[in-house]
């Protein structure tokens, strides 16, 4: 008898677990797919001010990803992303189900691959992080400023001196974890999904350290934790 | 004054001026065009920006060092080699932009 109620119970979860793939696969084709493609790859050149991130390569977590459908990417950061907010349109059970959609059709492997990656990363000692901070400070005002601008509110003097518009991040809003943003900065944005090509890679110019180091410095001096454990805005 | 000592001063400043060489580096496509330069002490270097986006050009360099901030497109910059050290300038924008200016 329990044998049975075991595959009764297996039966009902793999069955909820189709149902809400299927929910979220019919929300994709109805509100996704015209922006991010029928295969999560995007449309590069299409009419977008900012053109769609490719799913594929995203390296955003469902949870991350789960709060950037609901609340916008601008919430987050993004100044002129046309990724809106969904939240008003659906409810929470539905953007999980999306998300999950995202998640096991298009990138199943972002948490191993950003894992991975940062593991075969320069490993830096906690204790140097006042030097860091100092490091990463001395990195910011050389570079970052001029786009990300010098409270890392995405308004530097770039984002002032271009016959072609750039958007860079608000920073300060930003829901990357410090690994991420690490990733971020050394890969670039295209490496991530971005079609529009203006985060550049960073490796050729700084080292696992320095980058590392911005990103403390960027943490600490403009970022704090919120309640959904992202950060948030001082 | 004398019209001598004038006349020198003047022909000493015209020969300096004369042996100053400026080049003319181009910020298009993400690259400093036409590349690596060889220079001497009191040449300038004329940095212009043609793409449709800002850019950057400076040195860290101690002894020629030089920042120009934002460069607008279509905006022009000079600066003066001051010392005998070889140096790179980078874009602070754009990380693979870079190039190596040898002084003779």
């Amino acid at each position: 008898m329990k044998f049975f109620l075991f595959l009764a119970f297996v039966f009902a979860s793999l069955s909820a677990s189709d149902e809400t793939f299927d929910i979220g696969e019919n929300i994709y084709a109805n509100a996704c797919s015209s922006c991010h493609g029928a295969d999560g790859k995007a449309n590069e050149g299409a009419d977008f001010v900012v053109n769609p991130r490719n799913l594929s390569k995203s390296l955003l977590n469902e949870k991350q990803r789960f709060w950037i459908v609901k609340m916008g990417s601008r919430h987050w950061g993004s100044y002129a992303d046309a990724m809106p907010a969904f939240g008003g349109a659906y409810e929470d059970e539905a953007i999980k189900s999306v998300v999950r959609f995202i998640t096991k059709k298009f990138n199943p492997d972002t948490e191993a691959r950003v894992k991975d990656l940062y593991s075969r990363s320069e490993a830096v000692s906690s204790e140097k992080f006042a030097q860091m901070l100092k490091s990463g400070e001395k990195v910011y005002k050389r570079t970052c400023h001029l786009c990300h601008g010098e409270s890392a509110r995405g308004d530097g003097l770039a984002t002032k001196n271009s016959q072609k518009p750039i958007y860079p991040y608000n920073l300060r809003k930003t829901l990357l974890s410090k690994e991420q943003m690490f990733l971020y900065a050394k890969y670039g944005g295209e490496f991530w999904g971005s079609h529009n090509g203006d985060m550049p890679s960073w490796s050729a110019k700084y080292d696992d350290y320095s980058l590392k180091s911005v990103v403390l410095y960027i943490d600490e001096t403009f970022r704090k934790k919120d309640k959904r454990g992202f950060s948030k805005e001082r | 004054m004398s019209d001598f000592f004038k006349t020198l001063l003047f022909s000493l400043a015209l020969a300096a001026s004369a042996s100053a060489a400026n080049y003319v580096v181009d910020q298009k496509g993400k690259t400093f065009l036409p590349g690596d330069l060889s220079v001497s002490v009191g040449d300038t270097i004329t940095f212009k920006n043609s793409d449709p986006f800002a850019h950057n050009a400076y040195t860290d360099n101690e002894s020629n060092e030089f920042d120009v901030g934002m460069q607008a497109t279509g905006r022009e910059t000079v600066m003066t080699v001051k010392s005998a050290e070889s140096f790179n300038i980078e874009c602070a924008i754009h990380p693979n932009m870079l190039i190596k200016v040898m002084v003779e």
